[in-house]
């Protein structure tokens, strides 16, 4: 099989799968096969990170708009452990969700899901990107609000207005990128370029930024994050925060002009992302529950690849696009696997955690760059795009923020074991845990030359593993201060931002309250006949006004 | 003008116009005269006739490239009656046809004359004015004489008036006569204009009339005001906001099939002969300032019927105020087709796309509410009422009726692929281009207060809580079908390359060029 027959199966299957729906005996039973609809992708991503052939491409109409999909090195690692995580979360969905009250229509989102998700990781044009990052946005409203209950309800409507809201910007900006463009081509690569020299740059960067921030988390459009993971199935949770993210950091990938070396908004988006960094941690160390924990960890994650990215962008240097790949690529499969634990977690139960813990520890801790682990190498690949100034300071801070949090995290995790006196997890919950994990250990290590990773004397040396310790270590520390002393920190509502809007809704009754006389009134005869000769008085004014 | 003249020689397919004029007025006479029973059958059997031949129309004018043109009877105006149809016609005659047929698909259960009598009012009066309307708007297509266009447009009006009270309840009753009055109010502006045109220029056929507007200049104030005239009272019968006062109460009584042809055509008549007015007719005199005008009544339709929209507890009522706001997207197209700061007038040249986006609106746009309120009438008849507060768990029960309301839905709401979206992203692009952000932010604020309503309705529509419906009566899966085939319209035409919507632009620049220096 081709590449490009390969790149077209792997949005072609979960298409497919969605088709199949439409007849009753395959709905039913899609829960369990959910597993199977990201295998071509994974196929595809493997294939092309192993260097065969010159990367996937597939063209509806090569001339013109070039509209189609392709596949490129960090749109294919991307690709790979994003299909990694919805295989393994599709098989502990079926384990979870099995015997309780709408599994198919689970199902179905999660294959509309699953479908923009890996589409955004591919599509090589404007129109392909906005349909499947569109898709993934919109159809993940029904994996958080699936439980039904008030609480989930809310976090729905939350997260679809933020999604909507995103859509807007990036519509706009694509516009924007679309006209200022001198051809025909619709080419991601194409607009791109030519963003540098349009009339509209500062308005389209911010715009993708603003779009694309909000997908990553970034504050202050991070709001969405810890209301919805909560809220969603467990399996859900970890592919939003594992895969659903990173459609906003692919979006940053392939939507910033690298090349142009553009100083102010590099150093706008540097500041964002530090922001957010310390920020999401700040507020996560105040929450109760575990999965809240990890939707703020996650924001705080992407808030430092966006700093990567920010610093990239001042300078021109696209080697912080490869470094934040991989920092991202790290951060889905551990996330992911968190997820998940915190799942396996629930159904154990207190005296057989340690099973579950130790290795959910040593992955929590990769966050901080234990050395050793997966985010130890994702921690070096930065290093040397953070350097060694103010901003290499501040991650190294930041890496004591992460472990702080993720022993939070650990600490809150341990402390909601299963009620019963005997309990285990079911195995179809526990292997896929533990393919994630190991995956989030071993792959690093794997991609690692992907991460342009020096040579593994540099990386093992005694320097490197002491610079990667010394922050856990005090992480440490500070998490024994945050486990004596935490009850004094205010009590921050999940969503933190979000309280601020808690009267929108008021207002905006009041305003439709006034609009909707206005409508009694302007539809009353004489208000409506005399508007109408207004109206021809009006144009009639118009026209002459003009002419002469 | 010869050339014209020169041009209808050059054509074939002429006599194609009278058909696709007759074929309605001749079903409507059969239908009257065997009446009972075999008026459904009529227009039945008419209404595919009726898209073969549109469909032909179509074909002829791509193939040629150019306008088709028929003289009746060979008499050329100002003696005789002309008819012509550009690509625009073309695409408006073809998507009436669709809806049309659709809509005659989906009525035959709400209007079938009961067993055991020979006739009955309702069904027979639904079907002979399903297809008077059909006979107004092609004639308002294919017209090419203000005067032959007043006389279609109040056989529209006429035919779609009655549509709205078939129920004979005494609300229904008074809606459709709130349509009525408004409606002539409208057309008395609209012959007042007329009048005005004759007055000053001596004719009412349009490619003179605009000859002789082009060459003698200054422009008669006179006509100035009959423009404005005209376009007033068109603007009253396609209810754009803040002229709407008949538009709500007629939809909320009205069959289901009524509303669709109501909203997805009839108001389109009046806007298309805003369009013959302000670029076929007057194309030099039209200008930014009053182009502004009706956009920014666009505008405020947009975001009013929007937000009005929300507060509906009807379902039904809340499609009505969403076509109250899609309609305002029509009107944007007026700015937008030219850049104020480099031509001093309304050129189409300039920005071809806002053209298409907006005939492409038009059109998704048709197909879209056609769908939903015929959607709409299944989810009512199924229910017995359809209040908002009761739709929980109807997807549950009606997955296909849900699921062609949420594919009309994304065009509405102008998410890919879908037709809507084409035609926002084209718009969007011109009003870029055009240097009118101020346009751009309507059309976004538009965009997400669509999804605001729709998410009203679709999200209880999924939920699965609460106890299950009971529905009082089944739902034909032949008509779920037809709404959801409608439905899937307004979707593939987002699937089509921008590059083929080719059809809109035929005729357009040749048109407005005429007389032009």
């Amino acid at each position: 099989m081709t590449q490009s027959s390969l790149l077209m199966a792997a949005l072609g299957t979960p298409v497919l799968a969605l088709l199949a729906c439409l007849w009753r005996p395959v709905r039913e039973r899609m829960l369990g096969l959910l597993v199977l609809a990201p295998l071509p992708a994974l196929a595809a991503a493997v294939i092309a990170l192993a260097g065969v052939g010159e990367g996937g491409r597939w063209m509806l109409d090569p001339g013109l708009l070039q509209i189609g999909l392709v596949l490129d090195r960090p749109g294919a690692l991307l690709l790979g452990v994003a299909a990694l995580l919805w295989g393994a979360a599709g098989a502990y969905a079926w384990t979870y969700l099995r015997g309780k009250p709408n599994g198919r229509r689970f199902a179905v989102f999660w294959l509309l899901t699953l479908t923009g998700s890996l589409g955004v990781f591919v599509a090589a044009d404007l129109l392909s990107f906005y349909l499947t990052f569109a898709l993934v946005s919109l159809a993940a409203w029904g994996l958080v609000a699936h439980d039904g209950t008030v609480r989930a309800r809310r976090a729905g409507v939350v997260y679809l207005l933020l999604a909507v809201l995103g859509e807007v910007f990036l519509l706009l900006a694509f516009v924007l990128l679309a006209v200022a463009s001198p051809g025909d081509s619709l080419a991601i690569g194409a607009v791109v370029a030519a963003l540098p020299g349009s009339p509209w740059c500062g308005p389209t960067l911010g715009l993708l930024i603003a779009g694309f921030g909000l997908k990553a988390g970034l504050v202050p459009l991070h709001v969405w994050l810890p209301i919805a993971h909560p809220a969603a199935p467990m399996p859900a949770s970890a592919v939003l925060s594992g895969v659903i993210v990173k459609a906003g950091i692919i979006g940053l990938i392939r939507f910033l002009p690298w090349d142009a070396g553009l100083v102010d908004w590099g150093q706008a988006l540097t500041a964002i992302g530090l922001c957010t960094a310390f920020y999401a941690v700040a507020i996560g160390i105040t929450q109760a529950n575990p999965k809240t924990v990890l939707a703020y960890s996650t924001a705080s994650q992407m808030g430092l690849v966006a700093t990567v990215f920010g610093l990239g962008l001042a300078v021109g240097d696209g080697a912080a696009v490869t470094a934040g790949t991989f920092y991202a690529a790290h951060h889905l499969l551990a996330k992911g696997a968190l997820f998940l634990a915190v799942g396996v977690v629930a159904a154990t139960d207190a005296r057989r955690l340690w099973p579950v813990l130790a290795p959910a520890g040593l992955l929590a801790l990769g966050f901080g760059g234990l050395p050793l682990t997966g985010g130890f190498l994702a921690k070096l690949a930065v290093k040397p795009v953070l350097g060694v100034g103010l901003v290499g300071w501040l991650g190294t801070l930041s890496a004591i923020g992460s472990t702080l949090l993720m022993v939070h995290f650990l600490h809150r995790v341990a402390a909601n074991p299963a009620p019963e006196a005997v309990a285990s997890a079911a195995p179809g919950l526990v292997w896929p845990w533990w393919v994630m994990c190991l995956a989030a250990l071993v792959l690093p290590w794997v991609l690692a030359p992907l991460g342009r990773l020096g040579p593994w004397s540099d990386t093992l040396g005694w320097a490197a593993l002491w610079g990667g310790l010394w922050p856990v270590l005090i992480g440490a520390v500070l998490a024994l201060g945050l486990r004596r002393w935490g009850e004094r920190l205010p009590k921050v509502p999940e969503g933190d931002l979000v309280v601020l809007f808690s009267n929108a809704g008021r207002v905006a009754a009041a305003l439709g309250d006034a609009l909707e006389r206005a409508d009694g009134w302007l539809r009353r005869w004489p208000v409506a006949g005399v508007l109408l000769l207004v109206l021809a008085l009006v144009l009639w004014g118009a026209m002459l006004a003009g002419t002469r | 003008m010869d050339s014209l003249a020169t041009l209808a020689s050059a054509t074939w397919g002429g006599p194609l116009l009278v058909l696709a004029l007759m074929l309605p007025v001749a079903a409507l006479m059969l239908a009257f005269v065997l009446g009972g029973r075999h008026a459904e059958r009529v227009v039945l059997a008419t209404l595919p006739i009726g898209l073969g031949v549109a469909v032909a129309i179509a074909a002829a004018i791509i193939h040629q490239g150019a306008a088709l043109h028929y003289d009746l009877g060979g008499w050329a105006p100002p003696l005789g009656v002309s008819l012509h149809a550009d690509g625009l016609s073309a695409t408006l005659l073809l998507t009436t046809a669709v809806v049309l047929c659709a809509v005659g698909l989906y009525a035959r259960a709400d209007f079938r004359v009961p067993p055991g009598v020979s006739e009955a009012r309702a069904p027979l009066a639904f079907w002979t004015l399903l297809l008077a309307v059909w006979a107004g708007l092609n004639a308002v297509f294919l017209g090419q004489d203000l005067f032959n266009l007043y006389v279609a447009l109040e056989l529209l009006t006429f035919a779609a008036v009655p549509l709205v009270c078939l129920s004979g309840s005494p609300q229904t009753i008074a809606a459709a006569l709130r349509y009525l009055l408004f409606a002539l109010m409208g057309s008395v502006l609209y012959l007042l204009g007329g009048a005005l045109f004759y007055g000053a220029y001596g004719t009412l056929d349009i490619p003179m009339l605009s000859a002789r507007l082009a060459s003698g200049d200054p422009i008669a104030p006179a006509a100035l005001a009959a423009a404005a005239l005209m376009t007033a009272g068109l603007l009253a019968k396609t209810a754009l906001f803040p002229l709407h006062l008949w538009l709500p109460p007629a939809h909320a009584g009205a069959p289901a099939a009524g509303s669709a042809v109501l909203s997805a055509l009839v108001v389109k008549a009046s806007f298309f002969l805003i369009l013959r007015l302000w670029f076929d007719v007057m194309p030099a005199s039209l200008t930014h300032l009053a182009a502004q005008v009706l956009a920014a009544l666009g505008a405020a339709a947009i975001l009013f019927g929007g937000v009005l929209a929300l507060r509906q507890a009807r379902l039904k009522m809340l499609i009505a105020y969403s076509t109250l706001a899609q309609i305002g997207y029509l009107f944007l197209v007026f700015p937008l087709v030219a850049n104020p700061a480099a031509a001093p007038i309304l050129d189409l040249g300039q920005t071809p796309g806002a053209w298409t986006g907006g005939v492409l609106q038009l059109v998704s746009h048709a197909f879209a509410k056609a769908a939903m309120f015929m959607a709409a009438g299944l989810i009512a008849g199924a229910l017995g009422h359809d209040q908002l507060r009761g739709l929980g768990g109807i997807g549950r029960v009606l997955p296909m009726t849900v699921f062609a309301f949420a594919l009309a839905g994304l065009s509405l709401m102008g998410l890919p692929p879908s037709g809507g979206f084409a035609s926002k992203w084209l718009l969007l692009s011109a009003s870029i281009e055009t240097g009118q952000w101020w346009w751009t932010l309507v059309m976004l604020a538009g965009g997400l207060l669509t999804g605001a309503y729709l998410f009203r309705v679709l999200a209880p529509a999924l939920s699965t809580r609460g106890p299950p419906l009971t529905l009082v009566k089944p739902v034909e899966r032949s008509r779920e079908l037809v709404v959801l085939g409608l439905a899937l319209c307004s979707v593939v035409l987002g699937l089509v390359p921008f590059s083929s919507f080719g059809l809109v632009q035929i005729g357009r620049l040749g048109a407005t060029g005429i007389g032009l220096p």
